[in-house]
């Protein structure tokens, strides 16, 4: 059974490492699949925003963890 | 016919991945072998590839009945979430924001695991020892069966991809029977990042092909979105490396 746990959490932690990083890529391809499907929007502009988009996520994911960071040794040093 | 534009990659993905994975593996299996012999650590290691063969080759042929776009899409997805995922961690890591994977640290703490754990049970130590082996080989290996079948599947590629993990995994394990210690000196986080922009492009192409998008060049795309995931990652790494200078000064 821990095994099994084990297995699960791996699986989970895989996709879902950081919370919000997953929420944002799924919104963006969200935004993109309306923007096709619904908005008539070419699908190769769609395909700009979901490359700018994805690039953009990176970014904002590394920047929020070195804030985050940031943030925690200057709570340390006062 | 295989189309090397998409294979190189695909392979390319899957080998550097395994690296990765079977060093973190090799660490531990390499703590069980110093404990109790080689022989609870290899039956471990041989019942867990045999499970994860058994699943990609479970899993290769129900694939087929899925509808190409949908398969696209949903790998596609799964691929960013796992590759942005690993590149964000690999950026991070070279920014100095989180510590590098320390494979000597990991063995020690291994070791004295197991040993407290064969202190504590009244089981056999060979079970635990051949268990953990089992575990580790597990746990690392499901995350090269995702690559190997998210790059493969799309594009009738298991096999390559999985000849790519397979070769990878005869070299770290070579290397490291001949070395016996664990293999500190591979640039893991270095591999890491390169394996991160790989799958990273591979899920805009695929998501975007399950969305209807025609990527100009084709296959060839994959190569820009590599270039464009590379250099944000550099630039993500560089601006969290000066934020962390900042706040240390």
């Amino acid at each position: 059974m821990t095994i099994l746990r084990d297995v699960l959490a791996e699986l989970f932690g895989m996709f879902v490492g950081d919370a919000r990083l997953t929420a944002a890529v799924i919104v963006v391809v969200g935004v993109v699949a309306a923007m096709i499907d619904l908005g008539d929007v070419p699908p190769l502009i769609g395909g700009g925003v979901l490359l700018v988009g994805c690039l953009v996520v990176l970014i904002g994911a590394v920047l929020r963890a070195a804030h985050r960071q940031r943030a925690v040794a200057a709570s340390q040093t006062t | 016919m295989i189309e090397w534009s998409t294979a190189a990659p695909a392979i390319g993905s899957a080998f550097l991945a395994s690296v990765v994975e079977i060093v973190e593996a090799f660490t531990i299996i390499l703590a069980v072998a110093t404990l109790r012999g080689w022989r609870p650590a290899v039956l471990g290691t041989a019942a867990a590839l045999a499970l994860l063969a058994a699943i990609v080759l479970a899993l290769g042929p129900l694939l087929d009945r899925v509808p190409l776009h949908a398969l696209q899409l949903v790998i596609g997805v799964l691929l960013l979430l796992f590759g942005i995922g690993w590149l964000r961690k690999s950026a991070l890591r070279m920014a100095g924001v989180i510590p590098l994977h320390d494979e000597e640290a990991i063995f020690a703490a291994e070791t004295a695991h197991l040993g407290e754990e064969a202190r504590r049970r009244e089981t056999s130590l060979d079970w635990i020892a051949g268990i953990t082996a089992f575990k580790a080989v597990l746990l690392e290996g499901l995350e090269v069966v995702f690559i190997i079948i998210a790059v493969g599947a799309g594009r009738g590629l298991l096999w390559p991809a999985s000849l790519g993990a397979l070769a990878a995994c005869a070299l770290v394990l070579s290397v490291g029977a001949v070395v016996h210690r664990p293999l500190s000196r591979v640039p893991e986080n270095t591999l890491k990042f390169g394996v991160g922009v790989m799958l990273s492009a591979f899920g805009v192409f695929w998501t975007g092909e399950g969305l209807g998008v025609e990527w100009p060049g084709a296959d060839l795309a994959l190569f820009l979105f590599a270039a464009l995931f590379l250099a944000t990652g550099l630039l993500a790494a560089s601006l969290a490396r000066t934020s962390v200078r900042e706040a240390a000064q």
